[in-house]
């Protein structure tokens, strides 16, 4: 199907896009990578009125590191983040995610900061976000706010961004050399919406034990989720499978999916459970951890 | 010979590959009216009263029509069991109540919101199994029944064969809908040229879609043209008429040009689907792995309306026990309509079906026996010479013994030994093979036919030639084979050969695009034609010469004991795949395939290979991905979203379509129909495969992460009961 008939206002700097986002309030929406808005647009599951293209605005497809952390610019694709050297190399759970995000084409125009402000609930990157503990820059009129991750996830299409604001950057805490992290996720094919989902990022410190630990799930409720339960019993553990175990039941526990041609709810929490699992093991292996018992 | 065998360049693959080609939806023309179908959306029910007052009030509404104006209100394939437009009741949700005709898309989109439509629900039967019930409620009350066709097949003694048996095992199997899923969706234009009425759009068989056009119009056949355009993939779905009947009825009542263009949705409610099949089967073997006797009873559900669907019952009940001489044979098979979808024909037309239970079940036997999967088919298959079970001898040319020769011998090259299972992995690799037989051909007793005319050009010598034959390219690429075809006869080089083959005014008829048959028939009915055309070249007044190809006759099947001669000709493939299972989560990736096909010969080598490809995909789809839900007569995947079809990522890397060149006795220079086979053997090759890794078996299509799930704990629970079983 077609569109619902709409205006596009090319933004060449980011006042200009607030001040079309202002003028035009709730009838507009930001166009970025649009491989979520066009869909959900040609379904008229969306029916903005006036598209705002902030790809013509200079400097905001930026990837780098600054006081320790890396930043993802509004125009950051996945594509950039898969192939960037030093994101495979130090972000294991951001690179796994970018690797896996829809498919090939999906990834050459999608970006990471349009992904969370759409906020769907199969989507990668509201769990990577999570799990890594990341926050977003948002810039309005009232001026420029940094909303950690869980205040910026509201609801399934929902996020913090108000009306005449827009989300300006992703901002992920750079991994020390005991961190490490992995995303999980089943589809049924390649490019279809997750099944399930789970990121996973853990921080060890010197005496082996766990120091910080980031656990959610993703198709698994509204919005992705972090599971708090897990992380309780992961922090300051010693890794073994018993304490892999039970943090995966947590996911399970937490995961409140719906019944689709996908899978039915049992098979769905179950699968949060495993990816979970699965998520801690791999990382745990990534730090070299020897064989867990 | 030089052109045959050769890998030609499609000729329409540039256009297609930059959207120059015009499919039926790029026809629509400034100035055309647009239709727009009010599908019933209920499941059953009688419709009580149509009020279109305020449709027709809306400025730019032409017309709403209904079963009022429809002249003669009965079409279909074999049965004319279908309404253009219902007139008292609807039978399933895609059935078409009235007609909305408005001068642009958005009006009649907004006309068909306003057309009021009172409906009185009826008690609706969606269980195939349940319609065959007393008491059921009936689907067509005039027929009194809603058995379409009860087919009995019986040869031997089955009870004496079980009796000998050292083996016996029983299965339950069932598949479901699957969607064609082409590329264009149905669309269709209709006008006017002079006093003849046009309809352009794409099918699968000109001069038959023409015949019911007509009909339904009511004009002679020779004052209807249809047309093809360019042809998005059909696979059987474009055999039933759907929104060609609608553009051709609204040209017809309001004089002036209208197009008629389904979306995605529309289009999966619309038009027919796959069988799904419920069969329960015995298979009883001596301790050699011979196959003395089985018995089946198989229950399609047809739908709503009649389609193809005896047909399709009468393939999947000859080939109940594949491709396999088996002395002792009881089969009974029975499709049913229902307040479902239509079930109708799609690319293996019930064989597919058939084969998923005995493919299955052969397999199972050898692991019974422990015999080896090979060796009990090599026991098995069909020689030359055999007789069927409907007691008539094969068409020669039976090749399924070397197709599983070359097909274990691909395998034995090309699949490594299984590594040694990684305990700490949850990934499972498997090794499955399946053999697989279908007809090409129209079967029992059909006068099947191709009819084409060449006519010559020269002057002193034959210089080029016009082959007029009316038949789809559907994508498969007959008009270029049949081109190579006379191109090679009259010794032309291929650019000296045109055709004409989209037009039912301007071309003979050359028989559907269907059951793998145009190669095979039209490339004799041309060969003739060049022929007959070369033999009385004349220069001076040219020369055209006409002929019908018919091929061996075939005979009806007793509606008893199944027996008569019902093919003239066989395709036979066989299959090897290597899938990757993941326990925890049952995902499951095909990894490699190899599909053997006799083709007989290969006139355009890429193009079969390209079909053995793409029928692949299609039947990786059917095997794991493709869950077409439908409950309570409701259809819950109407979208790409919801059904998911394999994309090339899906795909395994390695596939290797190996063609073997057995000459066909008839075929044009050998050649044997194939654009089917690859999905005949498929899913039972991946379920033997998935039990090679897990030890379970999956009953049930699609193959779906949760199914083989189940299966492997139901597998498990199997061992543990046994394991207990043993302890003293």
């Amino acid at each position: 199907m077609f569109p619902a008939a709409f205006d596009y206002l090319p933004a060449h700097s980011v006042d200009e896009a607030l001040a079309a986002l202002l003028k035009h309030g709730a009838d507009a929406r930001i166009l970025a990578g649009g491989q979520s808005l066009i869909p959900a647009m040609r379904f008229r599951l969306a029916r903005p009125t006036v598209l705002v293209d902030i790809n013509p605005i200079a400097g905001l497809a930026y990837l780098r590191e600054e006081n320790g952390a890396l930043l993802m610019g509004a125009g950051a694709r996945d594509f950039a983040v898969e192939v960037a050297p030093f994101i495979k190399e130090r972000y294991h759970l951001i690179f796994d995610a970018a690797a896996v995000v829809a498919d090939p084409i999906v990834r050459q125009s999608g970006t990471i900061v349009g992904s969370l402000c759409h906020n769907d609930p199969a989507g990668d990157w509201g769990v990577v976000a999570l799990a890594a503990r990341a926050e977003v820059v948002v810039r309005g009129n009232a001026g420029t706010r940094v909303v950690p991750i869980d205040d910026f996830l509201i609801d399934s299409f929902t996020t913090a961004v108000g009306e005449g604001e827009m989300a300006l950057e992703a901002r992920f805490p750079t991994p020390n050399e005991r961190t490490s992290g992995s995303y999980q996720k089943i589809e049924r094919k390649v490019g279809d919406f997750a099944t399930a989902a789970a990121g996973v990022q853990l921080t060890l410190s010197a005496d082996g034990t766990i120091a910080a630990a980031g656990v959610a799930i993703g198709a698994a409720g509204p919005t992705a989720k972090r599971v708090v339960e897990a992380e309780k019993i992961l922090l300051g553990a010693r890794p073994s499978i018993a304490v892999l175990r039970a943090a995966a039941a947590e996911a399970k526990e937490i995961s409140d999916p719906i019944a689709d041609t996908r899978g039915d709810i049992e098979f769905k929490r179950e699968m949060a459970g495993v990816l979970v699992y699965r998520g801690l093991l791999a990382t745990l292996k990534r730090l070299q951890q020897g064989e867990l018992h | 010979m030089t052109l045959i065998g050769t890998s030609v360049a499609r000729p329409d693959a540039r256009d297609k590959v930059t959207g120059a080609a015009r499919y039926p939806a790029d026809l629509v023309r400034p100035g055309m009216a647009h239709a727009k179908a009010i599908f019933a959306h209920r499941t059953h029910a009688r419709i009580v009263r149509i009020d279109s007052t305020r449709a027709r009030a809306l400025p730019g509404v032409l017309a709403v029509l209904t079963a009022a104006d429809v002249p003669y209100n009965r079409y279909g394939l074999i049965s004319s069991d279908q309404e253009v437009l219902c007139s008292e009741r609807v039978r399933y949700v895609g059935d078409r109540v009235a007609l909305v005709v408005a001068t642009n898309a958005d009006v009649a989109a907004a006309g068909a919101a306003l057309v009021e439509i009172e409906y009185e629900d009826l008690p609706a039967v969606t269980d195939p199994l349940a319609a065959l019930l007393p008491g059921a409620p009936l689907v067509h009350p005039d027929l009194a029944t809603n058995l379409l066709l009860h087919q009995p097949i019986r040869k031997g003694d089955v009870e004496r064969g079980f009796a000998e048996a050292d083996v016996i095992l029983e299965g339950t199997f069932t598949t479901s809908w699957q969607e064609h899923a082409y590329l264009q969706p149905d669309a269709a234009v209709a006008y006017y040229e002079g006093d003849t009425l046009v309809v352009e759009t794409a099918g699968q068989w000109l001069h038959e879609d023409r015949r019911q056009l007509a009909a339904i119009v009511g004009v002679s056949e020779d004052a209807l043209i249809v047309r093809y355009a360019k042809i998005g993939g059909a696979f059987g779905g474009r055999e039933d008429l759907s929104v060609q009947t609608l553009a051709a009825l609204a040209t017809w009542k309001l004089k002036r040009p209208t197009v008629l263009v389904w979306n995605r949705e529309e289009a999966i409610v619309g038009h027919h689907k796959r069988h799904p099949f419920h069969i329960t089967t015995r298979w009883g073997a001596k301790r050699d792995g011979t196959i003395i006797a089985v018995e089946t009873r198989s229950v399609a559900d047809g739908g709503a309306y009649a389609s193809t669907s005896i047909e399709v019952l009468k393939c999947a009940a000859i080939f109940a026990h594949g491709p396999y001489r088996v002395p002792n044979v009881a089969t009974d098979a029975y499709v049913t309509y229902t307040n479902n979808v239509p079930s109708g024909a799609f690319r293996g037309f019930g064989t597919p079906q058939a084969h998923w239970a005995a493919e299955s079940m052969i397999t199972r036997i050898a692991n019974a026996l422990e015999i080896d999967p090979i060796d009990i088919r090599r026991k098995n298959l069909y020689r030359e010479g055999d007789t069927e079970a409907t007691r008539s001898v094969l068409p020669p040319g039976v090749s399924a013994l070397p197709v599983l020769e070359r097909c274990a011998a691909e395998a034995r090259a090309r699949f490594e030994p299984r590594p040694p299972a990684d305990s700490s992995s949850t990934k499972r690799r498997g090794l499955g093979i399946a053999s697989g037989i279908k007809n090409v051909g129209y079967s029992f007793g059909y006068p099947d036919q191709s009819t084409a005319t060449v006519e010559l050009i020269g002057s002193a010598r034959i210089e080029r030639a016009v082959v007029r034959i009316g038949v789809a390219d559907v994508g498969q690429g007959v008009s270029l084979i049949l081109r190579q075809i006379v191109a090679e006869k009259l010794e032309l080089p291929l650019r000296s050969v045109a055709i004409v083959h989209e037009d039912s005014a301007q071309a003979p008829n050359g028989g559907s695009a269907s059951a793998s048959r145009l190669t095979f028939m039209a490339g004799r009915a041309v060969h003739a034609a060049a022929a007959a055309a070369q033999a009385n070249f004349n220069a001076r007044t040219g020369t055209s010469a006409t002929v019908q190809f018919r091929p061996k006759p075939t005979t009806a099947i007793d509606r008893i004991t199944g027996e008569g001669d019902p093919n003239y000709c066989y395709g036979y493939v066989a299959q090897a795949v290597e899938v990757e299972v993941d326990i925890t989560t049952g995902l499951t990736q095909v990894l490699r395939i190899i599909s053997v096909h006799d083709v007989g010969r290969a006139i355009n080598r890429q193009q079969v290979e390209g079909q053995i490809e793409g029928c692949l995909a299609q039947a990786v789809g059917y095997a794991l991905t493709e869950n077409f839900v439908s409950r309570e007569g409701a259809i819950l995947t109407p979208h790409f979203s919801t059904y998911l079809l394999p994309t090339t990522l899906d795909m395994p890397t390695e596939i290797y379509p190996i063609i073997m060149e057995l000459a066909d006795p008839q075929g044009p220079y050998g050649a044997r129909g194939m654009s089917e086979m690859p999905l005949v053997p498929f899913a039972p090759a991946v379920a033997a495969a998935i039990y090679d890794a897990t030890g379970a078996w999956v009953n049930d299509l699609p193959m779906t992460p949760e199914r083989i799930l189940d299966a492997i704990d139901a597998a498990r629970e199997r061992l543990t009961t046994a394991a207990a079983a043993a302890v003293p």
